[in-house]
């Protein structure tokens, strides 16, 4: 990894791309247009601009001058190897942790300031109700909250008065999903939304992150299940080693290594090896 | 914080009322309540405190307080902040613009209600039993009404409370700064130890050695919540006729609470801005 960072330099142009053809570069909202999303970057400012953010914890660099924009309405897909910073980037963009350096800015030009946020392992206090959780939650958004349609959108209407301990691990990230979603927020930040759902609750999960960026909402999640990433994401950005090695249209960024989907394409394009003693 | 956010006090009514639900459904702290109650209204059924008028079951019911409203305040308060922080919610409710005053004064005023309703009830029971238990006031004696009244049994109540409360800010600000339930528990006993005997070990050492005069002792303490407590109920509630103020007492007790919860807030989370 050393010997990539000393070669790449550090600012927040183009990361590295270890394809010899870059799709696009992780700054969209001054350069010329890659993608099918881009035009509305272009016409629009960015939802949520992260610049040259670098964090090590101890003498482990987890990201490296990385710049991320999206646009509203944009969906960035954010995947890489277990360990190579994916959740320290969205916990930097939900601004809930300050990198070491670099900034986060968010849009907010109709006022909707928050970022929604789904922690990687979401929690909830033991004894309340799905119902309970969404309700307190909503006390702290000026807008009137539709609690039970929150729960009916993320499909956990049925379980509305179960309690949240009670609830699965998919059902308890669904809720996570549900209390990121309360108050509309104009930025959603999901940490691994689909993992330990099952395969339609993985499609159901994903229809309703399209249904957010129909209706304006930037969101940026992470995840393992390529399949429906490939499918839905507006841009795939691969982080490996602490910068982006790859960033653009899914079907542009598996093309640029000439594999047959992004699975594979994934396989080419991440030094592994970097990162399992992480 | 947003534009669009609510006003600070909401968000600190809408953490008090989770976090008081919250007390009410823990089994061990409701336990626990229960065990405290029992035991001081015990106390004054069993001992000769009740029998004998409000004063002297102050003085029966003060070692037990001055051991049982601690334990009870850091079981209600020492794993307050800790547990939103392990479940991620403490994350989750910053992205709702949350502040940490507001977060933190909820959390106090919340778990700070449950106790003061359990240890003033508690300490109300207890003193109820006075008039049933006390034989009835013998004809040849003229009593001084004005030594032994039900007010001085209410100050007392009133001092419990503020003890209570002082011991709770402390347990908050462990719950907020311990990073590990470890580092929590640790914390919790260390500071109870020194509260119940570590303040009173230290000035008779101080007094023993000849490094403290016999002045500074009420100055040491004051310096600790039972202490402080300890002066102000022998100094207002059964005035004892004492030559210190209780000015010092009183201030160890706010200062406490002011210190404490400062800690909690600056502990809580780190800004990002």
């Amino acid at each position: 990894m050393a010997d990539r960072e000393s070669a790449e330099p550090a600012t927040d142009e183009p990361t590295t791309m270890s394809n010899p053809e870059p799709t696009t570069t992780a700054e969209t909202d001054s350069d010329e247009s890659t993608g099918e999303s881009a035009a509305a970057a272009a016409a629009d400012r960015p939802a949520i601009a992260a610049t040259d953010l670098s964090h090590a914890f101890g003498d482990v660099r987890v990201l490296d001058g990385v710049s991320l924009s999206v646009a509203p309405g944009e969906i960035v897909a954010l995947v890489g190897p277990n360990g190579s910073g994916k959740s320290t980037l969205l916990r930097f963009l939900a601004r809930v942790r300050a990198p070491d350096e670099g900034t986060v800015t968010i849009g907010a030009s109709d006022g909707r300031a928050r970022v929604g946020y789904l922690p990687q392992q979401p929690g909830f206090r033991a004894g309340f109700s799905a119902t309970d959780t969404l309700e307190f939650y909503a006390q702290f958004v000026d807008d009137h909250v539709d609690v039970a349609d929150v729960l009916e959108r993320v499909g956990l209407a049925d379980a509305a008065d179960r309690r949240v301990d009670a609830l699965s691990g998919g059902m308890t990230r669904l809720l996570g999903l549900g209390r990121a979603l309360v108050g509309d927020p104009a930025v959603v930040v999901l940490d691994e939304p689909a993992s330990g759902l099952d395969p339609g609750m993985v499609e159901r999960l994903f229809d309703i992150v399209s249904d957010l960026a129909d209706a304006g909402v930037a969101v940026v999640l992470s995840s393992h299940n390529l399949g429906p990433v490939e499918r839905t994401a507006d841009r795939v950005v691969v982080l490996d080693g602490g910068r982006f090695v790859a960033d653009g249209d899914p079907r542009a960024v598996v093309e640029s290594v000439g594999a047959a989907d992004l699975q594979t394409a994934f396989g080419d394009l991440v030094a592994t090896e970097e990162v399992t003693g992480r | 914080m947003s534009a669009g956010g609510r006003d600070g006090l909401g968000d600190l009514f809408a953490i008090a009322a989770r976090e008081l639900r919250t007390v009410v459904r823990t089994p061990a702290v409701v336990a626990l309540s229960v065990v405290f109650a029992l035991t001081v209204v015990a106390v004054a059924a069993a001992g000769s405190g009740a029998r004998g008028g409000y004063v002297p079951l102050v003085l029966d019911l003060v070692p037990f307080v001055e051991a049982l409203v601690p334990l009870l305040a850091v079981a209600l308060c020492y794993r307050a902040v800790l547990s939103d922080r392990e479940s991620g919610e403490l994350d989750v409710l910053r992205t709702f613009d949350v502040s940490r005053p507001a977060y933190v004064g909820g959390v106090y005023l919340g778990r700070g209600l449950a106790l003061v309703f359990v240890v003033f009830g508690s300490l109300l029971a207890a003193g109820a039993t006075v008039p049933v238990l006390s034989p009835p006031d013998p004809t040849f004696l003229a009593l001084n009404e004005a030594a032994d009244s039900p007010v001085a049994f209410l100050r007392f109540s009133v001092l419990a409370v503020l003890f209570a409360l002082a011991v709770a800010a402390v347990a908050l600000a462990v719950s907020a700064a311990a990073r590990t339930a470890r580092q929590a528990i640790a914390l919790a006993v260390g500071l109870l130890v020194a509260f119940v005997v570590g303040v009173d070990a230290a000035a008779v050492a101080g007094l023993a050695s000849g490094s403290l005069g016999i002045d500074a002792v009420p100055l040491v303490l004051a310096a600790s919540p039972n202490g402080a407590f300890r002066s102000l109920v022998l100094g207002v509630a059964v005035e004892t006729g004492g030559s210190t103020s209780p000015g010092a007492a009183l201030a160890g007790l706010v200062g406490w609470v002011a210190v404490a919860l400062a800690v909690a807030v600056l502990t809580a989370w780190r800004p990002v801005e």
